[in-house]
């Protein structure tokens, strides 16, 4: 916690001409941000972000420390036949911070902290409108759980921002398995489905009316070259960006340092989504967190402004993501030539 | 649970082409993590455990110090995604309490608490991936965070999976063979000979154990070898980072320009 004394002076700074922080960057500057994908082999999908630190440098006792996070996205087969909303599939958020993140907080209160970045990601990610379009194995019957789930393993001011950001990587990197369709017809010598997929006597007798549509009963999983097949976000949109407007009135900036925020009264979250060519943008959530409050027309320039630099950062993502998945390619490419 | 693959093959090969002694690999990385005084990634094969360390300090609640020396605490948190299949452990979790307990009694007689009276050190364990051999990797982290947190300590303690597969001893298990295979922990002090842990969860014949141990320790030793090479390599760079007059952390490959010497260090 900072004293009153400190958190007028890094204020009044803020508001100077030219306004001064203490890392020396204009308001509107990101610190570092460094994004490496496929980090944990278990998963089906990981990224690792982080926003500033000296990362790299192994002699370690660097001075600064940068706020990372690590997002893992695993799949699991989920009945959803009881399921009202069609079983398309959906996706589960879980946020957990490590006590070496935020070492002044007790466990109470992390556990709370936790679950107030639960809800965001959750319910910014988990939205229908955000479910991947692919998930679905059967119809009605079954259909892919994706667990995203994020861990902040240090945290140096902007962990919302750096959170969405490895939310995003990782769900990029995710690859979902390919299933095929397996189904049983007891009286067809044509089907290449395998006996053991179902015993149940009620499908047999279906398997006798050769007009029914054809009912998938079971799913096998195809072996293949690659781990499946990228997420398809509907309607061409990328996956949410978090931009965090730290609002010392007149005026505000990004990224800020845990000293920063501390210093800072208000912040509002906001949660972009963009197509792919970047002609439509939707703005996914928002959140005013803080103690002190925001006229109301000062929320549509916010927002506008806001738009720039999410877009910003989703272009410098976006670049990043496609040359790492580009570096992949040639290390795939001649183990299956070798392979056929 | 029956298994498929065979644990030790005619050739004397294992599941993952290892021979019966033959350890993962192994990388540390001791870089500065968040405002840890100490932190270590210790990765051994698929397995990768994450340990800061916080203090000496203040405890937190007042009932937790100790008049005549410092108390450890030690906080276990698996990644949910940790494991093969999902599974979300909390903090309470039995098996989360037991890696924790069995961390803070090895080491309890290994830090030097006596120096810190009334003060407390707090270990936090951070499992990302787990792949057999947790606790061993667990506590490996934990001295190398340790001692990168420049807390005292009597020794190093290197800690191993061993476990026995019919009549054939064999090091470092994965999830495939702990399944399997009746094993132990064993965590060793190299430079005494002293043994601050052993585990042994499974039943093992008695006839058997000895020669497990006595594995178990050597590696340890082969251990320690490797741990102290990645200390020496971190603290040789520190030093050299002063000596050149760059705050510490500053990249330390300069080799090329050692005939600048700043004037004043």
């Amino acid at each position: 916690m900072l004293s009153k004394s400190e958190k007028s002076y890094i204020r009044t700074s803020l508001l100077s001409e030219p306004p001064l922080r203490a890392d020396g960057r204009s308001l509107l500057d990101f610190r570092g941000v460094a994004v490496e994908l496929g980090v944990t082999a278990l998963a089906n999908g990981s990224a690792r972000v982080r926003i500033g630190g000296d990362a790299g440098s192994e002699s370690g006792g660097g001075g600064v420390c940068g706020t990372e996070v690590l997002v893992a996205v695993k799949v699991e087969v989920e009945d959803v036949s009881g399921s009202v909303d069609g079983g398309k599939g959906r996706m589960a958020c879980n946020v957990s911070c490590s006590p070496a993140a935020y070492p002044s907080l007790t466990m109470l209160q992390l556990d709370d902290f936790q679950s107030d970045l639960t809800s965001i990601l959750d319910t910014t990610l988990g939205c229908s409108s955000l479910c991947p379009t692919n998930l679905s194995i059967i119809p009605r019957k079954k259909a892919w759980l994706l667990h995203v789930d994020a861990l902040v393993l240090a945290d140096d001011g902007n962990v919302y921002d750096a959170l969405f950001l490895a939310a995003a990587a990782a769900l990029h990197d995710t690859r979902i398995p390919r299933t095929r369709p397996i189904e049983y017809r007891p009286n067809n010598a044509r089907s290449q489905a395998s006996a053991d997929a179902s015993d149940d006597p009620m499908d047999g007798a279906s398997g006798l009316d050769t007009h029914a549509m054809p009912k998938a009963t079971d799913f096998e999983l195809m072996d293949y070259w690659d781990e499946g097949e990228p997420l398809v976000c509907p309607n061409g949109m990328s996956w949410p960006i978090c931009v965090t407007l730290n609002l010392v009135p007149p005026l505000f900036y990004l990224d800020a340092t845990t000293v920063e925020e501390d210093a800072t009264l208000t912040r509002l979250l906001l949660l972009y989504s963009f197509s792919t060519n970047s002609s439509n943008t939707r703005l996914q959530g928002m959140r005013l967190l803080g103690h002190g409050e925001v006229e109301a027309n000062l929320i549509k320039p916010l927002i506008r402004e806001g738009e720039k630099h999410a877009k910003h950062l989703n272009q410098s993502l976006f670049a990043k993501l496609k040359s790492e998945l580009t570096k992949r390619i040639p290390q795939i490419v001649p183990s299956t030539k070798r392979n056929k | 649970m029956g298994s498929r693959v065979e644990i030790l093959n005619d050739g004397g090969y294992r599941s993952d082409g290892r021979r019966q002694f033959e350890l993962r690999d192994i990388a540390i990385d001791l870089s500065r993590h968040g405002q840890a005084d100490g932190s270590a990634m210790y990765t051994q094969g698929l397995t990768e455990v994450l340990v800061t360390v916080f203090g000496p300090r203040e405890a937190k609640l007042r009932s937790q110090t100790i008049h005549n020396r410092a108390n450890i605490n030690v906080e276990v948190n698996i990644a949910a995604f940790s494991t093969g299949e999902r599974r979300k452990r909390s903090r309470g979790d039995k098996r989360i309490l037991e890696l924790g307990a069995a961390i803070k009694s090895t080491f309890e007689p290994v830090i030097q608490t006596h120096l810190y009276p009334r003060s407390q050190i707090d270990i936090f364990v951070q499992v990302l991936q787990q792949d057999g051999g947790l606790l061993s990797a667990a506590i490996n982290a934990t001295t190398l965070a340790l001692i990168t947190a420049g807390i005292p300590l009597f020794d190093y303690v290197c800690a191993v999976s061993s476990g026995v597969h019919s009549t054939h001893a064999m090091l470092d298990l994965t999830t495939l063979e702990e399944n399997d295979v009746p094993h132990l922990t064993v965590a060793v002090m190299p430079r005494t000979g002293k043994i601050t842990l052993v585990t042994l969860e499974t039943r093992l014949h008695s006839d058997r154990f000895e020669e497990v141990f006595r594995i178990a320790c050597e590696a340890g030793k082969v251990l320690h070898e490797e741990m102290r090479n990645a200390i020496k390599a971190r603290t040789s760079a520190l030093a050299r980072a002063m000596g050149e007059g760059h705050p510490a952390g500053a990249p330390s490959n300069r080799e090329g320009d050692e005939d600048f010497e700043m004037g004043d260090d």
